[in-house]
């Protein structure tokens, strides 16, 4: 029988990552614990080691400074819609984290686990978060780097031991957002297919900007640049974005799941795209 | 003298459950107990090579393991054609190979992962029409050796059973030059009953018999079927049932106890088993998934001149309940409706899948669905309203069922005037989007599966009295409130003042079990009639006392009085203390069982149940809103006509008609159960498999229709589990008017919706159903072996 | 090292491996058997308790987590044996049926009525998006919650 994993509770920072340096491929961070107490039915073994983050008070902070939101990777779901709720501009985000799995879950979750469990395809906060144009922080015990969450999420399967994802930074734009989620059932559910949507408008309030991210269709969430180029002038007009999303969205292959086919997926999307841009207005 | 058994009375463990002190199997042990676990075999097919315990017994905190050796027996529903373990061959992904016991649960893990096993693959078959295919691989090679223990069921090769219900001349009716031919074809898939409590067992071996502690709807079935599989006297196992956390039918067969019971004997001590949410899911008794190809010859003033059917059945790896279920296809695809002649074969059939089961009103549930579908397209078919058609031709007064039975009085076609009149009470709901709105109202027909009870009830000298049977609480109102209602209302005592002992094989006499509705019926007649005898001691002690005639005498409120303003008389329990010192401790027993309605003879054949003793209807209405671009169906409103004869306790059937719905629901648009290429069920949890949650629902508005006839006690009916009978008929017919797609399978989940409105769902098409109906059969109806 | 934590006002101390779910902590244990572990997955809520005060689900709740929390289980809200409004409401409207469910309802409701204590329907439904029910089909749960809020 294989020895029951240990378990470090840091209580800073510091002491987080010098705990994951020195355990190095036989460690892994713990914060809220919904994803890894899982593992027994993904038939997956735990880790030797374990350090907890939950002690750790700069990863549960929420600053806003110099136009930059920054969000403690150890923030919970629970928290950071409260922190976000009656912003337009971070509607999206206030969705994503206040309508995922269910109450409970949400009080656990953190910021830091939804971005960094690489198998959870159906995460909410990865296209919201995507849609906002946000960057990460990963600090190791070398010294902290700054990247864009998209490219984080290409490197995130192979990241080194010892290095940990500590903020979210989500830089204010006077967009307006929405969060667009298709759970199979009403009460909830992890969505079958999220678009995110985050826009700017010139002063005819046409489409200046938009940032479009998928996610749930594929394995891993993504901008969907060519839409976001067709709203670009375009009145916000639900239909007409859901027409330049008919056109375009065969450029997804949608992840065969139990719960729905691909194809399903990549059906749904032009009208999670309209229902996005009519809750903009 | 009649009593009233109607009341209000609330379930007197509803604080203890509300508060967590409720103990269920799954919260009980007992001192130095062991931890039991099961090996299952990873694959659907295959011969046992090789299966050697002997590291495993070697490693530390193991305590016993049990393997085929130990258990010889084979059981079944009639035909035993199941074993505890894997003998030679592997039938499905999650059979049992061996059994261990060990000190600590995880001990017991890693005994079972140290116990080698070498299965040697043979083809899987997992879908029926694989099964039926002409030369497919026998999934029970020696069929033709099983005992049987009910003769006339057709059998061979893969057909686990075939049962066929013919009345009238059928060919004649289709021949008419009058009638249009509509045949319908129909596929649901597998319902999991999620309930809560997994399936969970304390065993102990003492005084050199086995006592089960079980969560379980059946303990005698329990008793006997574990005995069977041990090869030991029924007498020797006693099974005892705490409070069951949810069954639904799931527990309505034996389980885990024989493994829990096998490893107390071996290691002499204490042993507790409890699946795994992974193995309940693995290895859930289904609802089955089933086939279904109807035809119908109709005039044009609607008329059903004749109509013919087939029904697969996938039983899974063994018989088990749907051998049992090919008789319901006769009482259900075969009620309803008037029929001028009509042939039904209702054929269970081996796949290499986990065993099916029973679920809440079985097979009646997509029977239905596919009977009510196809009376829709009926009708349309003729240009008729489905309302009209149905006024038309549903079940009335002197008119025979598919074997021949009569039934009694106009019940659906009043039932169906009091639904026009809710319907017509309240204005469709429409909300002002682009979904597609529509509505359906649809008739069930399902039966009370009576039988065996027994009942004693002991009067205690303080006034109260103790009812042992063998009935479980599972949570309907029957333990709680029917039955005590009943003994209270004959004995003119308070319910409070009833105590309803748990079931225990050793204090109470035989039950067939807590399921088919039978338990305020069939128990409630055992319960009463204990009573009455009770009744009848009182009277005459009192009667002595009081100097005056038993008739005399009145007998409520806790008293025993002569009739009268003024009546002088005492109290029940100075009464029962009297008759305790004058002759003794006052007790009742009571016994009820099948009445045995007739049927018309030679129309069934292979069947269980020839005709049922008690018919039950119900009418169903939803509307429904269906989004055309994401597949989603939004039920917006759910009513329910139900036929419960008499209601003792109107708001404990209401509670079961909420929860009878809302779990068709789940059946009718969430609940998929669907098996990967290599044989398993992909649905593993409560993730995969969506059950509805509280914004899934609707309230239910209900109607309680009585008055219908019954030979239940008081008149009553079976009533918890009727309701889940037409939710999957209603939605699949309301979501079919509401978008004009042709609705042939369950359950209706946004991709299957989304893709039947797409044109992606191709029609149906069973090649392993044959066009000429007798071609479906192993042999013909009227050549019984 | 052993873990500590208040659970129902009683300072305890568990000798539990530090990734051991808290609900196997507190009914193997502590022989707390109310909280129920029915999917072990955060889906079905039957596990729910409140740690300082939060529901939370104790199936995913590893014990090194709870170390110096407070705790409190369905047997901690009904002191004495006597029913919490929630629960007499609960009571009313023969709500229960097998049971099973009603340790995590109970828990989640009594606290989402604290915390929100003018609830409209839709909210009440929303709150028990992570308590499912397999017996009752939810109205008279509903239906008992708003009873308790007076609306």
């Amino acid at each position: 029988m294989t020895a029951s994993p240990s378990f470090y509770a840091a209580s800073s920072l510091s002491a987080a990552l010098d705990a994951l340096a020195e355990r190095g491929p036989q460690g892994a961070p713990l914060a809220g614990g919904t994803w890894i107490m899982r593992a027994p039915i993904r038939h997956e073994p735990l880790k030797p080691a374990y350090v907890g983050l939950d002690g750790v008070p700069e990863l549960g902070r929420i600053e806003e400074t110099d136009g930059i939101l920054s969000i403690g990777a150890g923030v919970t779901h629970a928290r950071l819609a409260e922190a976000v709720a009656g912003r337009p501009e971070l509607r999206v985000l206030a969705e994503a984290a206040g309508r995922s799995a269910n109450p409970a879950i949400r009080r656990a979750a953190t910021v830091g686990g939804n971005l960094c469990t690489t198998d959870f395809a159906a995460a909410d906060l990865v296209p919201a978060l995507l849609c906002l144009d946000a960057e990460v922080e990963i600090a190791s015990r070398g010294g902290t780097e700054r990247l864009p969450l998209a490219a984080f999420l290409s490197l995130r399967h192979s990241l080194e031991p010892g290095r940990l994802l500590t903020r979210v930074f989500v830089p204010r734009s006077g967009a307006v957002s929405a969060h667009a989620r298709l759970p199979l059932r009403k009460a909830g559910d992890y969505p079958t297919a999220i678009v995110s949507l985050s826009v700017t408008r010139d002063t005819a309030g046409r489409i200046a900007q938009a940032r479009v991210a998928v996610g749930s269709v594929e394995t891993v969430a993504r901008r969907w640049t060519r839409l976001e180029a067709a709203l670009v002038g375009t009145p916000l007009c639900g239909e007409q974005a859901h027409r330049a999303a008919t056109e375009l969205a065969d450029e997804f292959a949608g992840r065969d799941g139990v719960e729905a086919p691909g194809w399903y997926r990549v059906s749904v999307l032009p009208v999670l795209v309209r229902r996005a841009v009519i809750a903009l207005h | 003298m009649s009593v009233d058994a109607v009341m209000e009375f609330r379930r007197r463990d509803a604080g203890d459950k509300l508060t967590g002190r409720t103990r269920y199997t799954i919260d009980r042990g007992a001192p130095g107990m062991l931890h039991a676990a099961v090996l299952r075999a990873q694959v659907a097919s295959g011969r046992l090579a090789k299966l050697d315990t002997s590291k495993a017994a070697a490693l530390p905190g193991v305590r016993a393991i049990a393997t085929a050796a130990d258990a010889p027996g084979r059981v079944g529903i009639g035909i035993a054609d199941h074993s505890l373990f894997v003998v030679d061959r592997v039938r499905y992904v999650g059979e049992p190979l061996a059994a261990v016991a060990a000190d600590t649960p995880e001990q017991a893990q890693a005994a079972l992962e140290a116990i080698k096993v070498e299965i040697a693959p043979l083809p899987a078959i997992l879908i029926m029409q694989d099964a039926l295919a002409p030369g497919a691989p026998l999934i029970h090679p020696e069929w033709e050796d099983y005992k049987i223990l009910l003769e006339g069921g057709a059998r061979a090769g893969n057909v686990a059973w075939e049962a066929t219900a013919v009345r009238g001349d059928v060919d004649a009716a289709f021949a008419r030059p009058d009638v249009r031919i509509v045949e319908s074809t129909f596929r649901v898939g597998r319902q999991n009953h999620m309930a809560f409590e997994p399936r969970a067992a304390v065993a102990r071996y003492e005084e050199g018999r086995f006592h089960i502690e079980t969560s379980t709807q059946v303990p005698w079935t329990v008793r006997n079927a574990t005995a069977g599989f041990l090869g030991v006297p029924a007498s020797q196992v006693r099974v005892t049932v705490p409070p069951v956390g949810g069954a639904f039918g799931l527990k309505f067969d034996v389980a885990i106890e024989p493994f829990a019971a096998l490893l107390a004997k071996l290691s002499g001590r204490a042993v507790r088993l409890v699946n795994s949410r992974e193995e309940e899911m693995l290895t859930c008794l289904f609802r089955e998934n089933a086939e279904i190809r109807i035809r119908s010859a109709v005039t044009p003033a609607g008329e059903i001149a004749g109509r013919e059917a087939v029904v697969l059945m996938d039983c899974g790896a063994y018989g088990g309940e749907q051998i049992f279920l090919t008789t319901m296809t006769a009482h259900t695809l075969g009620g309803n409706y008037r029929v001028g002649a009509s042939r039904l074969v209702s054929r269970a059939v081996y796949t290499n899948t986990a065993p099916n089961g029973a679920f809440r009103a079985c097979n009646g549930v997509y029977n239905t669905f596919a009977l009510e579908r196809h009376t829709d397209e009926i009708a349309a078919a003729l240009g008729m309203d489905p309302l009209e058609f149905r006024r038309r031709n549903v079940l009335g007064d002197g008119d025979l069922g598919a074997t021949g039975q009569k039934f009694e009085a106009e019940v659906l076609r009043p039932m169906l005037e009091r639904m026009e009149a809710l319907r017509a009470a309240a204005p469709p709901r429409r909300q002002d989007d682009e979904r597609l709105y529509g509505r359906a109202t649809t008739v069930g027909t399902w039966f009370v599966f009576t039988g065996p009870s027994a009942a004693t009830v002991n009067m205690n000298a303080d006034g109260s009295a103790t009812l042992v049977t063998s009935g479980v609480e599972i949570g309907s109102g029957s333990m709680m409130q029917g039955l005590p209602q009943i003994v209270a209302a004959t004995l003119g005592i308070q319910p409070e003042d009833v105590m309803v002992r748990q079931a225990d094989t050793d204090a109470a006499g035989y039950d067939v079990g807590v399921g088919g509705g039978r338990q305020t019926v069939s128990l409630g007649a055992a319960s009463l009639q204990a009573a009455q005898e009770v009744r009848g001691k009182l009277l005459a002690v009192a009667a002595q006392m009081l100097d005056a005639l038993p008739d005399d005498l009145v007998m409520q409120n806790g008293r025993i009085e002569i009739a009268g303003p003024n009546g002088a008389g005492f109290s029940i329990a100075e009464v029962a203390a009297q008759a305790q010192a004058l002759v003794g401790p006052v007790a009742g027993t009571g016994a009820s069982t099948r009445k045995g309605v007739p049927s018309m003879p030679g129309c069934a054949v292979g069947h269980f149940i020839d005709a049922l003793d008690i018919p039950v209807f119900a009418v169903h209405d939803c509307e429904v809103a269906v989004d055309p671009e994401t597949g989603h169906v939004e039920v917006l409103a759910y009513r329910v006509v139900q036929d419960v004869g008499r209601a003792l306790n109107r708001s404990a059937i209401g509670g079961q008609i909420q929860g009878g719905v809302v779990q068709g629901l789940g059946y009718a648009l969430h609940e998929e159960v669907s098996i990967d290429a290599d044989g398993r069920i992909r649905q593993n949890g409560f993730e995969t498999y969506r059950v509805p949650l509280a914004a899934d629902v609707v309230p239910v508005e209900v109607e309680l229709y009585e008055g219908a006839p019954s030979l239940g006690p008081f008149g009553i009916k079976g009533a918890g589990e009727v309701p889940i009978l037409n939710v999957g008929a209603s939605v699949a017919c309301a979501v079919a008017n509401a978008t004009g797609a042709r609705v042939q399978e369950l359950p209706l989940t946004p991709p299957r919706v989304l893709a039947l409105l797409l044109g992606r769902q191709p029609e149906l098409d069973f090649p392993h159903i044959s066009p000429r109906w007798d071609d479906n059969l192993l042999r013909p109806h009227d050549q019984p072996t | 090292m052993p873990i500590e934590m208040t659970v129902n006002g009683e300072a305890r101390r568990s000798a539990a491996d530090p990734m051991t779910p808290l609900i196997d902590v507190l009914r193997d244990e502590f022989h707390l058997t109310g909280a129920k572990p029915v999917c072990r997955e955060g889906f079905c809520g039957a596990c729910t308790v409140l740690v300082d005060g939060e529901p939370l689900v104790a199936c995913l709740t590893p014990a090194a987590l709870v170390e110096g929390r407070e705790i409190r289980t369905v047997e901690g809200l009904s002191a004495g044996g006597r029913l919490n409004p929630l629960q007499t409401r609960l009571v009313e409207h023969d709500a229960v049926q097998c049971g099973m469910c009603f340790p995590g309802m109970v828990v989640t409701l009594t606290h989402f009525l604290a915390q929100t204590p003018r609830p409209s329907r839709d909210q009440v439904r929303a709150a028990l998006t992570g308590n499912a029910c397999r017996c009752t089909g939810y109205e008279r749960i509903v239906a008992a919650a708003l009873d308790v809020a007076g609306v």
